[in-house]
């Protein structure tokens, strides 16, 4: 596929702040891990192409801040978003309870229904953990999401998380191919199928 | 040819050759595809049709592309799915049984089916071939043509020993012409028609078809086989005149108060205005009768369609009937696609005094709207140019000349704005916020707004939206949208300089979830609120300082995170550009809105950066009771800049800026600390309120989880609490440290506002003014195609009718498809068609009202009969004529006969008074059409179906008895039989 076709794929980091989203980010991007991450302010933002059976795509990714003061600025980083990674920290309880704003914020500013979400728990090569995989694969279930555990550090998931996700965005029909503002489903076209020989009739 | 291409066999027989083997291929190819589609043999299993199936079932088709030479045909297999369709296969049926097809002819279970394939009504029959020339291809009109054709398919149906009948379409298409054959074990079926534009004369009636059908048959045995015959007349009514429709439009043209023309601002018009049922079809039927039952010929006829034991109706709506919604959001999306700006409708003699002022606002403006580096504002004086804005276009403007006539302009403003009937009061204005978010989370129509994108259907947006789309449709279009703007922008732009609210609109930042055009409303009520705020603590300082809040915000809970419920807002601005301190850039304004004790004294602390010997400003109240790490002081809260609200567009233009600065670590470096006045500020508040406090301090507040504690024991042997910034807060040089560095000591009061709601109301005032009358119908498209559907669901619910409900989802998500750019595809827009479905319901109820004196289950029965007409192609009318659905229509025969004849002998004065009397009470169950001089009560037939079948042996007496079937179609201009005969191919 050449340059001009390539899909560009929107894709939203999310969470509380220090669960490791800009560490995730930099791990899947620079394939490093720097311990002296800052904490974000407001939202960072890197680009990568990746391919994925066959198909590329240039992921535009937004890192946003998990910090309070700075989540009013976030909500309309949700807008137009094909895909969102929700990251918590296993080693920290209050980041996974904290999921359902999360989610509850997303739903109201995403500007589509039939956006991919992925979560995923990080930092498990930390050994206080405090959330077992089940746990989170729980939660994934009832939301429907798509679900892994990672670490940044040790790279384990990460390249993986991403991938599954652009592969689970190219294949939801509708979702890539065009930017669909509203969230409606597409519309069958019902009227075909009328014989062309005028033959389903009446008498008059 | 071949044997032109090939220079070495130019031997006449190999021409003669390829002649003949075009045929034999058009031979085999049908053959083939008869065996692709497994239609070989006695394959079909014997499954019964149930009754009614030809209609209830679904019918499959299959097609394909046939050559003879190279001429093209389709070959079509239609067939009715039936359940145990192939399961059955076992269950064969003797070897030498009839094809399906035959039996068909006799069945009598699906005898003229409301709608099917006209083969299928005719013959009877559930699965057939037809062959018929290609799309653009001639049609097959000569006779020799013609037997080629059928001979083909004989022979075709002999090689492959396929029992499906086949079909030819031979003359021209309208015509409906077929010729056909079904082959079975020594049984073999001709299909023939015969098609006349009149009626003979000596066919026009019953006895004259048997003579046909018996003739056809060799009809000569004795005792005769019965014939069997099935009858049905279709009468026609059209004239609904006695019926006056009674929907008016309304009379737009009067105006009562808050109404204009009949139709109350706020509401949108729904109906049609003329009749939206175009005819009802009656089809009176006589299922089965043997010969002599009934008489009917040249000189008299049994069958009165009253005395028919089966009735049923179907209706047939007028096409696109005018309707009063679809016209409206016609009229409003045809506004879409006009070009024109305000200037060049409203003419450009009311623009142009103040042309040059305005264009030194907009360059400037355009500046600042540029995301670059800081712009140094001028000090504009718009406030003082635009005071004279609203007279000044009125003075221009002859009354006689304005496009929107004055009582309406007002009523409409009135409607708009409220509050503007009464004083203008600062005091009653704030509580008078609608709260429309809390409402709307918990309405139903919750799902649409957000699909939609629109507005609350309380807001202001919402109610301009239909303002607009009224204005447009009937007080002058094009002309008086673009004033009712005009007045409407003037309108805004009084109260930002008089600081009035602008209500309609829930308070805080704009909320993402609407319009744009709803939310800069809401940004420029924000800018007005902090306008007020000011204004009003410069009030009270002049006076004596209270300590007390007055922007709302969410500043008052212990964690410096703002309300999260408002949809967002954000510190940053897009000028900050790399200087920590440009981040403000306007006038000397600070963000007055606050005044705390004290600070009318208070020495100014900028440019120390470490306030410890300053005394505390701007203090909220304690955080939890913590104390400063380096003193017994209480850790303060401090009061806060509010983060700056923002439009999506601004955003978006943001978040290009910030994408475009890199992926690059310098990218991201500047990307924070273009992000950072936000953070910046609150230091600076927080060092004003905490003397002494060290960078710990302040993530202990603002980002407690960067503050690791550990517990650990001291030289002394106790337990003690030790902690420390997290590792990437200590990374030297963090964006964190640096800004902590940077940040100098002065409370948020003091502070340039993150916020400059002067230029931003400017901004939003300016945006608005410039847009046309297509980019205002832009914005207002969701709050229409909002209101259109709550307006459909509301009158969808009076009639309950249920193909409606699915279809207003459908039509709910395809208009959200309208609110892409670039399609405007209204003309197939579906909610048009639902308001013209749910007035062809509202028709029919209203002609097959029901009387109070009508027994209760009569008038259930007659409500299910009216929704069934909308829904199923025929509906059976229970006890035919004699029936409560059955006398109404009766009725309606016999008014509209009357109307007939009266229009008939107008000039004849006996009739004209005879007929004024009401009749419609007389008219008992037992009356005869036929009876005396009087009008008959129903008109000739339109069409008369004539079925006969029978069983006899052909082609000679002692040959096996076979199906015989002909079906007769008599109308006006068409005569058509179509009969199918059966003969013995052994015995003869
Ligand atoms: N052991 C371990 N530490 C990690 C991992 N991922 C991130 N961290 C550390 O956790 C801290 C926070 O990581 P960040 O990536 O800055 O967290 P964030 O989610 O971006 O935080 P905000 O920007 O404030 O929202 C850093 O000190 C990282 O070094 C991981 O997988 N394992
Ligand atoms: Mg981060």
């Amino acid at each position: 596929m050449d340059e001009d076709t390539l899909t560009t794929l929107k894709i939203l980091i999310i969470g509380e702040s220090g669960v490791g989203k800009s560490s995730l980010l930099l791990r899947f991007t620079d394939d490093t891990f720097d311990p002296e991450q800052a904490a974000t302010i407001g939202v960072d933002f890197k680009v990568k192409t990746i391919s994925v059976d066959g198909n590329k795509a240039k992921l535009a990714i937004w890192d946003t801040a998990g910090q309070e003061r700075f989540r009013t600025l976030t909500p309309s980083y949700y807008r137009g978003a094909q895909g969102v990674i929700l990251v918590y920290d296993v080693t920290r309880r209050e980041t996974f309870t904290k999921l359902d704003n999360w989610l509850n914020e997303l739903e109201t500013y995403c500007t589509r229904n039939d956006l991919v979400k992925m979560l995923v728990g990080n930092k498990i090569d930390k050994e206080n953990r405090e959330l077992d995989r089940a746990e989170g694969l729980k939660f994934a279930r009832k939301h429907s999401m798509l679900f892994i555990e990672a670490s940044a550090k040790t790279r384990d998931g990460v390249q993986c998380a991403f991938e599954e996700l652009v592969e689970k965005i190219i294949q939801t029909p509708g979702l890539w191919q065009s930017e669909n503002h509203g969230r409606g489903v597409q519309l069958t076209d019902e009227d075909a199928g009328v014989a062309t020989c005028g033959g389903y009739c009446s008498l008059v | 040819m071949a044997a032109d291409s090939d220079p070495e066999s130019e031997v006449f027989e190999i021409t003669d050759f390829t002649t003949a083997s075009e045929w034999e291929r058009f031979v085999s190819r049908v053959e083939e595809v008869l065996n692709d589609w497994k239609l070989i043999g006695n394959s079909t299993g014997n499954v019964p049709v149930k009754k009614g199936e030809y209609t209830s079932g679904t019918w499959g088709e299959k097609s394909k592309d046939i050559n003879f030479a190279d001429f093209k045909f389709l070959i079509t297999h239609y067939f009715l799915k039936q359940e145990a369709e192939k399961d059955n296969e076992k269950v064969k049926q003797e070897e030498d049984a009839f094809p399906l097809a035959m039996q068909d002819l006799l069945c009598m279970k699906n005898d003229f089916p409301p709608r099917a394939h006209c083969l299928v009504r005719w013959y009877g029959i559930r699965e057939f071939v037809v062959i018929s020339p290609g799309a653009n291809c001639e049609a097959i009109i000569s006779e020799s043509k013609c037997n080629l054709l059928h001979s083909s398919i004989s022979i075709s149906l002999a090689n492959s020993g396929c029992q499906v009948p086949i079909f030819v379409q031979v003359q021209q298409k309208w015509r409906r012409m077929y010729t056909g054959e079904c082959q079975g074990p020594s049984v073999r079926t001709d299909f023939e028609m015969v098609h006349l534009r009149k009626v003979p004369s000596q066919y026009n009636h019953l006895s004259g078809l048997l003579d046909i059908f018996k003739a056809k048959i060799g009809y000569s045995l004795s005792p005769p086989p019965p014939v069997n015959i099935a009858i049905r007349f279709t009468y026609i009514l059209q004239d609904w005149q006695q019926h006056s429709w009674p929907q008016q439009p309304p009379d737009f043209d009067t105006l009562l108060g808050g109404e204009v023309g009949g139709v109350e601002l706020g509401k949108l018009p729904f109906g049609a205005c003329e009749e939206p049922i175009s005819e009802l079809h009656l089809a009176t039927t006589w299922p089965h009768m043997s010969e002599g039952i009934v008489v009917d010929n040249d000189v008299y006829s049994d069958l009165d369609p009253l005395q028919a034991p089966h009735w049923s109706v179907r209706v047939r709506t007028a096409e696109n009937p005018q309707c009063l919604l679809g016209d409206l959001l016609t009229e409003f999306f045809k506004l879409c696609c006009r070009k024109e700006s305000i200037e060049e409708i409203m003419g450009r003699k009311l623009t142009e005094d103040e042309g040059k002022e305005n264009s030194d606002i907009s360059s400037a403006l355009s500046k600042l709207t540029e995301p670059s580096a800081a712009v140094p504002i001028p000090k504009l004086s718009v406030s003082n140019m635009m005071h004279s804005a609203r007279k000044h276009i009125r003075r221009h403007r002859r009354v006689d000349e304005s496009p929107l006539n004055t009582d309406i302009l007002n009523s409409v403003l009135l409607y708009l704005f409220p509050d503007a009937a009464m004083e203008k009061s600062s005091d009653n204005s704030k509580n008078k916020m609608p709260q429309s978010n809390s409402e709307l989370d918990k309405n139903s129509d919750y799902n649409l707004f957000l699909h939609l994108k629109s507005a609350p259907s309380d807001s202001l947006t919402y109610r301009l939206a239909l303002c607009v789309c009224l204005v447009n449709y009937n007080h002058g279009g094009l002309r008086a949208v673009a004033h009712l703007w005009q007045e409407f922008v003037l309108e805004l732009r009084y109260r930002w300089e008089n600081s009035f609210l602008i209500h309609g609109l829930a308070g805080g930042a704009p909320d993402l979830r609407c319009c744009l055009l709803h939310q800069k409303l809401q940004m420029l009520n924000c800018c007005i609120e902090r306008k007020r705020a000011r204004d009003e603590s410069r009030k009270t300082q002049d006076g004596k300082e209270k300590e007390r809040r007055v922007s709302g915000g969410g500043t008052q809970n212990s964690s410096p995170a703002p309300d999260t419920s408002n949809a967002s807002a954000s510190a940053k601005e897009l000028s900050v550009g790399k200087s920590w301190d440009s981040w403000s850039d306007s006038e000397d304004e600070f963000f007055e809105c606050l005044s705390d004790q004290g600070e009318a004294e208070a020495p100014q602390a900028e440019g120390e950066k470490d306030g410890s010997k300053s005394k505390p400003e701007g203090r909220l109240h304690p955080h939890n009771n913590m104390t400063l790490l380096n003193s017994s002081e209480l850790l303060y809260v401090p009061i806060t800049q509010e983060p700056a609200p923002m439009t999506e567009d601004l955003l978006e233009e943001q978040s290009e800026v910030l994408a475009k600065l890199g992926t690059s670590a310098e990218g991201t470096h500047l990307r924070a600390r273009m992000q950072s006045a936000c953070l910046l500020s609150d230091m600076e508040s927080f060092k004003a309120a905490n003397p002494g406090c060290v960078l710990e301090d302040f993530v202990r507040w603002y980002s407690p989880r960067d503050y690791v504690e550990e517990e650990v024991v001291d030289e002394k042997g106790n337990k003690v609490l030790k902690g420390e910034l997290s590792a990437r807060m200590k990374i030297p040089g963090n964006m964190w440290v640096e800004a902590w560095e940077t940040a100098r000591v002065t409370p948020a009061r003091r502070q340039k506002r993150l916020f400059d709601d002067t230029k931003e109301a400017e901004k939003v005032l300016h945006y608005l003014a410039v847009q046309k009358p297509a980019d205002l119908t832009h914005h207002l498209l969701p709050c229409i195609l909002h209101a259109a559907i709550l307006k459909l669901k509301e009158e969808e619910l009076i009639e309950d009718i249920p193909s409606v409900k699915k279809t207003i989802q459908q039509a709910t998500s395809q208009a959200s498809k309208l609110l892409h750019p670039h399609s405007y595809d209204y003309k197939k827009l579906e909610l048009i068609v639902i308001e013209t479905v749910i007035t062809q319901a509202r028709s029919l109820k209203s002609k097959f009202a029901f009387s109070e004196d009508e027994k209760g289950e009569d008038a259930g029965e007659l409500e299910k009969f009216v929704s069934s007409l909308l829904e199923e192609p025929e509906v059976v009318v229970i006890g035919a004529g004699q029936g409560p659905a059955g006398s109404i229509i009766h009725r309606l025969f016999v008014n509209a006969q009357r109307v007939g004849s009266l229009k008939l002998n107008f000039f004849s004065s006996d009739h004209y008074a005879a007929l004024l009397s009401p009749l419609d009470e007389d008219l008992g169950p037992d009356r005869k059409s036929s009876g005396g001089s009087k009008v008959p009560d129903f008109p000739p037939p339109a069409g008369r179906e004539i079925l006969l079948r029978s069983c006899v042996p052909r082609p000679a007496p002692y040959s096996k008895a076979l199906p015989q079937r002909l079906f007769c179609v008599l109308m006006r201009e068409e005569f058509r039989l179509a009969g199918a005969f059966s003969s013995d191919t052994s015995f003869f």
